[in-house]
């Protein structure tokens, strides 16, 4: 085992945080929660970074890091899916790449050119045209949010595809939830060392201290699952990463808030974006109780029904 | 970045399965009830000796001291696999983890010549007379003198909590040689020494395990003294770094979920809700695999982890909670003795927070020294 990153990673490492330069600061007047940056696409897109997890020694370990790194960003885009789903299906698919999981609103729906239809057991493909999608700019879950309005035709994927995008989608979410877990740490980390009460930084307080520590924990736990599922390609480790970050953030996500105080309600302070982009992310493949099942059939080797 | 193991860690840990599988006995899921029981005590001297012959007890230490200069990922291949038997080697685990280690960087020729050797051939027990009744987080507060009197050291005080003390041929002391945090000494003490005293104390963790260890005008001569007068915090501190993940709990918490899934797969009891149960705790013991495996990569590289070490072992302290409150709520005749491991789990897990340093003491070394926080005023 190597836990250390090796040539091609630190490369891309390197590479990704030149980039995320750019994309690093909210702009000041921006009061809201779908902060997207249509640049941030389009330079990934022309440096071919949705291509990594292809490219032999790239490949998905590598595309992981990359969305982990880049779901720090307060900016985002239609990243985890196109790097590390779409790779794993024999399909030319256009992106941007949308779930509609049991006919619910979906992230960059109103914008995918290609839809993974989720119903029930079937996953299928569809192409979109405007005219079947709808924006919902009222949405508080911090990506631009849209929902299904008509039928396109959608082609049933096989079995073992099928099987293929529940993993890499598991893979994708946690480890998009990993970087997003990491950047709300960090503004929380930041703001306990600077707000002061009762004369002193409220981060020297041992309540928040542990509380803090305790997120640190779970969200470096939740980065090395999702590493590890992005490099095996297993079906257990995948549900196991997934079930972690879903379980994590869902706790994460509150002692933040709670630390910020009413700063972390204010849309002055970033942090809702990366937890209410969270928050969308836990309902993703039935939540904690679906990501336990696919645990008990990949892992306990029964389904748990 | 890999996370494959290599045909060689691969055919070491057949080696060491295969090595259990021939040398625990049939009834050993009884001895393993309780860590420190004399039944384990004695059993482990026996064991510990068969696995130095077959070159399986210290294989990470140099060869001068019986080793093969095996990398960490040995050492800790074949902790893995101890754990997840119920640690047959007993008490003798802290020798091969820390204190074997800790005198070949610390200790003074004779003293490595005297105590090495019976470590490498699994012939002897230690105890880490570390807490004391009025200092446990908070070491530096310790009370045990040793004062100089001549060319010995007089030894007055009382240590607690002391783990395998009622077997130890050996004690790894911490002493205070003069005021202040820089006044503390370590003192390699033999349990025989006149003066000496240990009371067993009735624990969760099963018979055997926790002791009063009392000293009135216990003598030692210098030569007993570890490193220099004051260098206890140094020792220390690098103890601790090999001891915080020499622990594979997350191994033995492993094994016990998979086997209390099996029983209850078993009887028909592993619905849904169980289920997300037990899969969140084996999310949590892969999360404390992972830490650990990144700790001892670093070990590997020559890099010793600073507060990594201390959120590795936080880590394992959730999944170890997680197991034992699953078999407590879904198999609760394990605590019954039903299950011998499953209990056996449970006294070794209990004690993941708080032995080798308070769990909240390394979340306050995580706030400081891997997030950066201010630190709290004193």
């Amino acid at each position: 085992m190597d836990f250390a990153l090796n040539d091609d990673q630190l490369a891309v490492e390197g590479a990704l945080d030149k980039l995320a330069e750019r994309f690093a600061t909210s702009p000041v007047d921006f009061h809201g929660f779908a902060l997207v940056s249509q640049e941030l696409d389009n330079e990934l897109e022309e440096s071919q970074y949705f291509e990594i997890a292809a490219i032999p020694e790239m490949g998905p370990l590598s595309a992981a890091l990359a969305v982990e790194r880049l779901a720090r960003l307060p900016y985002t885009a239609e990243i985890a899916l196109s790097m590390l789903v779409r790779p794993h299906l024999d399909l030319e698919l256009p992106r941007p790449i949308a779930v509609i999981e049991n006919g619910r609103p979906g992230r960059y729906v109103a914008s995918a050119k290609t839809l993974i239809v989720i119903d029930g057991d079937s996953v299928g493909i569809a192409h979109p045209t405007p005219d079947d999608v709808e924006a919902l700019p009222d949405s508080l879950f911090a990506y631009p949010m849209g929902r299904l309005t008509g039928s396109p035709e959608v082609t049933p994927l096989p079995a073992e595809q099928a099987e293929a995008v529940r993993n890499w989608m598991r893979v994708a979410c946690a480890a998009e939830m990993a970087g997003l877990l990491q950047a709300a740490v960090d503004a929380t980390v930041e703001h306990i060392s600077v707000r002061k009460q009762f004369g002193r930084p409220i981060g020297t307080f041992q309540a928040l201290r542990h509380r803090i520590a305790e997120c640190a924990v779970l969200t470096g736990g939740v980065r090395w699952l999702a590493l590890k599922a992005a490099w095996s390609g297993d079906a257990g480790d995948a549900a196991l990463a997934a079930l972690h970050a879903q379980d994590s953030a869902t706790r994460v996500i509150y002692d933040v808030h709670q630390m910020s105080g009413a700063m972390g309600m204010t849309l002055e302070m970033d942090l809702h974006l990366w937890t209410y982009r969270m928050k969308a992310l836990i309902s993703e493949l039935g939540g904690r109780s679906g990501q336990a099942q696919a645990v008990a059939q990949h892992c306990f080797g029964a389904s748990a029904a | 970045m890999d996370f494959a193991w290599t045909s060689e860690q691969e055919s070491f840990r057949a080696s060491v399965r295969q090595f259990i599988q021939d040398n625990l006995p049939d009834n050993w899921e009884h001895i393993a009830h309780g860590p420190a029981s004399k039944e384990q005590s004695a059993f482990a001297k026996q064991f510990c000796g068969a696995l130095a012959e077959a070159g399986l007890l210290v294989p990470h230490w140099p060869e001068r001291w019986g080793g093969r200069d095996a990398d960490p990922w040995i050492a800790f291949i074949l902790a893995e696999e101890m754990w997840m038997a119920g640690e047959p080697r007993g008490g003798q685990y802290m020798n091969v983890n820390w204190i074997g280690p800790t005198l070949m960087l610390f200790g003074s020729e004779a003293q490595q010549e005297r105590y090495i050797p019976p470590m490498a051939r699994g012939e002897t027990i230690w105890c880490q007379g570390f807490s004391e009744p009025e200092s446990g987080s908070d070491l530096a507060s310790l009370r045990t003198r040793a004062e100089r009197v001549g060319d010995v050291y007089r030894i007055n005080g009382q240590k607690i909590w002391t783990s395998y003390a009622g077997d130890a041929d050996t004690c790894f002391l911490l002493a205070r040689t003069s005021q202040g945090k820089g006044g503390i000494s370590i003192f390699l003490l033999p349990m025989t020494t006149p003066g000496i005293t240990v009371r067993d104390i009735p624990s969760i963790i099963g018979e055997g395990d926790i002791h009063e260890v009392f000293f009135d005008d216990v003598e030692v001569p210098e030569s007993a003294r570890l490193g220099e007068e004051g260098q206890a915090w140094e020792i220390v501190g690098k103890a601790l770094s090999l001891e915080r993940v020499g622990i594979p709990r997350f191994a033995l918490a492993s094994k016990t979920l998979a086997d209390a899934v099996k029983l209850l797969q078993s009887r028909g009891s592993f619905g849904p809700g169980v289920a997300e149960q037990a899969a969140k705790a084996h999310a949590a013991c892969e999360a404390a695999r992972l830490y650990s495996y990144s700790i001892i990569d670093q070990r590997a590289k020559g890099i010793i982890a600073g507060a990594e070490a201390s959120v590795g072992r936080f880590a394992t302290v959730i999944c170890e909670r997680l197991v034992s409150e699953f078999v407590v709520e879904h198999v609760p005749e394990a605590i019954s003795g039903a299950h011998p491991l499953l209990l056996a789990h449970h006294q070794r897990g209990i004690v993941a927070g708080i032995a080798s340093g308070a769990a909240e003491i390394q979340l306050n070394l995580i706030a400081t020294q891997f997030l950066e926080l201010p630190r709290e005023p004193r």
